[in-house]
């Protein structure tokens, strides 16, 4: 009988040795699949449908189309990217505040964005280059600022999640009094910003996505091992000779900084890092959240959230965070009532 | 296994500001079964877990080998020390299996995720404590006495010589309480282990100890087998218990049978 941990391929060399989760596996790969055709249905519909086998000669450089160079993959790409970038924030920031209803929103990193764009578009600075870094300080002071007033030598989960929600309250607050204070167009376009919208999202959002996700791969493979020990509680962690406080911290820093550049090139779309990890969780089945898988989901959700937008409605674009949530909430629920493990924390 | 020396060096603990243990000189007698004991807040806890690095010395040092543990790095201390704190929490939804696995964690990196040892570790770990009936259960399902087995055989996969268990028989019955302390005896006959416990039950502490550490007040009043130091006078001037003490029927061990009742009425 193997004593390997349950349900594990154990895939080894002389130099190393990798123990994959089958299911995780299998999990990720069918999204893998999903999620590119999805990706190609998004270059596919809008205003005017181009067949699928136009479009990949499109991709190949066969043939040439504006329609899709210019405006529909870059924007399908910061929506594949942006998904990516909340799956995987989502995930870590739920291991952190060990609460499956955590996520990027629940510690302020969306709040603080929001407040910080409204900021600068009512003072002037608002801008295609300037929103997102404006988005990208405020996530960041916020989740800083959550993280600093929880830490009781140590950090305390609980503390985590309720501070940061009080956090988020306060910044709501601000946003709002600034767009009551503010002129109405811009009242108008903060407002579609703070719904989350891939509207108009090309090159300029996807270049600095793609730089920041590419920097931050290898904090993210170390992440996706050092989570597992983040389910135990202090003494047991360092019993097993386990830093749980860096890694708490490590953790905390690239989940903010991929929710914050992700929530400055489409706004906070909502929903996405709270419910893919959760749903992740389930189809793999396992006790922590599935990396991987989370990201995958992620992505999907916002991919095929934004070809609804753009199809809902005739001669109108809804913001596809408009959508995510319209269909996030209640899985969640149905999720959360449905499920033993789910409110568990 | 290799004998690893465990001491302590004028230990003052405490929290915030609270001093709880001060001045504290201890040596944990190698390869022995050293059981704590010692009224409620008399600091037996928190030696245990500054011993096991859970807790930082206010002032003096924990040496293992000679070396102060606070210039050892956590990882190297966890291949040498197991500690199993007071009300461990597991991962959720982790099974039985995995659980006693992440026993190994000290011994792996990110490119070492499982050897040959690791399987053999772990195996024997599940056998020893008998929990390999319940590998692919959730562990929030178990009984408590089922589960503190599976601790214990966690604490074991981490193949340290020496093991320190803060009250492992609390939430247990009897049946279970002998049970986990039958096993921590055979891990220590066999094995050469050094384990140092800290108990409530004055009784069980005197049939299992090799060495008894009776503390009051943050400091050691008495140590030494129990046979040679528990006597009424010690129960009554570390817990103010009026007690008789009578060979053991069955171990010829100290046991403590405390004075008479208060009359109903």
């Amino acid at each position: 009988m193997s004593h390997r941990p349950y349900g594990h391929v154990l895939i080894r060399r002389p130099r190393f040795s990798f123990l994959v989760h089958r299911r995780s596996a299998v999990v990720a790969s069918v999204l893998a699949v999903l999620l590119a055709a999805v990706f190609l249905l998004g270059l596919c519909v809008g205003v005017r449908f181009i067949p699928p086998g136009d479009v990949l000669r499109v991709l190949f450089g066969a043939d040439e189309s504006i329609v899709v160079e210019t405006l529909r993959l870059p924007r399908t790409t910061v929506g594949l990217l942006v998904g990516l970038a909340f799956g995987i924030a989502g995930a870590l920031i739920q291991t952190v505040a060990r609460n499956p209803l955590a996520s990027p929103d629940v510690i302020g990193v969306s709040h603080g964005a929001a407040a910080a764009v409204v900021f600068g578009l009512v003072f002037g600075f608002g801008g295609p280059t300037a929103t997102p870094l404006t988005a990208i300080a405020g996530g960041s002071v916020a989740a800083f600022l959550v993280y600093v007033l929880a830490w009781r030598r140590g950090l305390n989960a609980q503390r985590f999640v309720l501070i940061g929600v009080g956090i988020s309250v306060a910044l709501a607050a601000v946003t709002n009094l600034l767009l009551t204070k503010a002129d109405i167009t811009l009242a108008q376009q903060a407002k579609v910003w703070m719904s989350g919208s891939l509207n108009g999202r090309g090159w300029s959002q996807g270049e600095p996505l793609t730089w920041v996700l590419l920097a931050l791969v290898p904090a993210i493979v170390w992440a996706a091992r050092a989570a597992r020990s983040a389910g135990f509680d202090d003494d047991t962690a360092i019993a097993l000779g386990v830093r749980l406080g860096r890694i708490r911290l490590g953790l905390v820093v690239v989940g903010v900084l991929l929710a914050s550049v992700a929530t400055g090139a489409a706004g906070p779309v909502d929903f996405v890092a709270l419910v893919a990890p959760q749903v992740a969780r389930r189809l793999a089945r396992t006790p922590q959240v599935p990396l991987v898988c989370s990201a995958l989901l992620g992505a999907l959700i916002v991919v095929s959230a934004d070809i609804g937008a753009r199809m809902l409605i005739s001669n109108a674009e809804l913001p596809v965070g408009v959508l995510t949530a319209a269909v996030g909430g209640p899985y969640l629920l149905w999720m959360l009532t449905r499920s033993r493990a789910g409110g568990a924390s | 296994m290799t004998t690893h020396r465990l001491a302590a060096r004028d230990l003052t603990l405490g929290y915030e500001d609270r001093i709880v243990v001060r001045d504290l000189d201890l040596e944990v007698p190698a390869g022995r079964v050293t059981v704590v004991v010692g009224p409620n807040a008399c600091g037996k806890s928190t030696l245990l877990r500054s011993l096991g690095r859970l807790l930082k010395p206010v002032s003096g040092s924990v040496l293992l080998d000679g070396a102060a543990l606070r210039d050892l790095p956590t990882r190297e201390i966890a291949r040498r020390i197991g500690v199993l704190p007071q009300s461990p929490v597991p991962p959720e939804g982790i099974t039985v299996a995995d659980l006693v696995a992440r026993g190994r964690q000290p011994y792996q990196r990110w490119w070492q995720q499982w050897s040959d040892e690791d399987e053999d570790v772990v195996a024997d770990a599940m056998r020893r404590t008998d929990v390999v009936e319940l590998a692919d259960r959730y562990v929030d399902e178990l009984s408590g006495g089922q589960r503190q087995r599976v601790w214990i055989a966690m604490a074991l996969a981490q193949g340290t010589g020496i093991l320190l268990l803060d009250e492992p028989t609390t939430f247990l019955d009897i049946a279970h309480q002998v049970e986990v302390l039958d096993l921590v005896r055979e891990l220590n006959v066999t094995r050469e282990r050094t384990v140092v416990a800290v108990l409530h039950d004055l009784n069980q502490a005197c049939r299992y100890a090799d060495h008894l550490i009776a503390m009051r007040d943050g400091s050691i009043v008495a140590q030494g087998a129990p046979a040679e130091i528990v006597t009424a006078d010690l129960v009554r001037d570390v817990f103010g218990l009026a007690c008789v003490v009578i060979p053991c029927p069955v171990t010829g061990a100290p046991m403590v049978v405390p004075g008479q009742p208060r009359e109903a009425g």
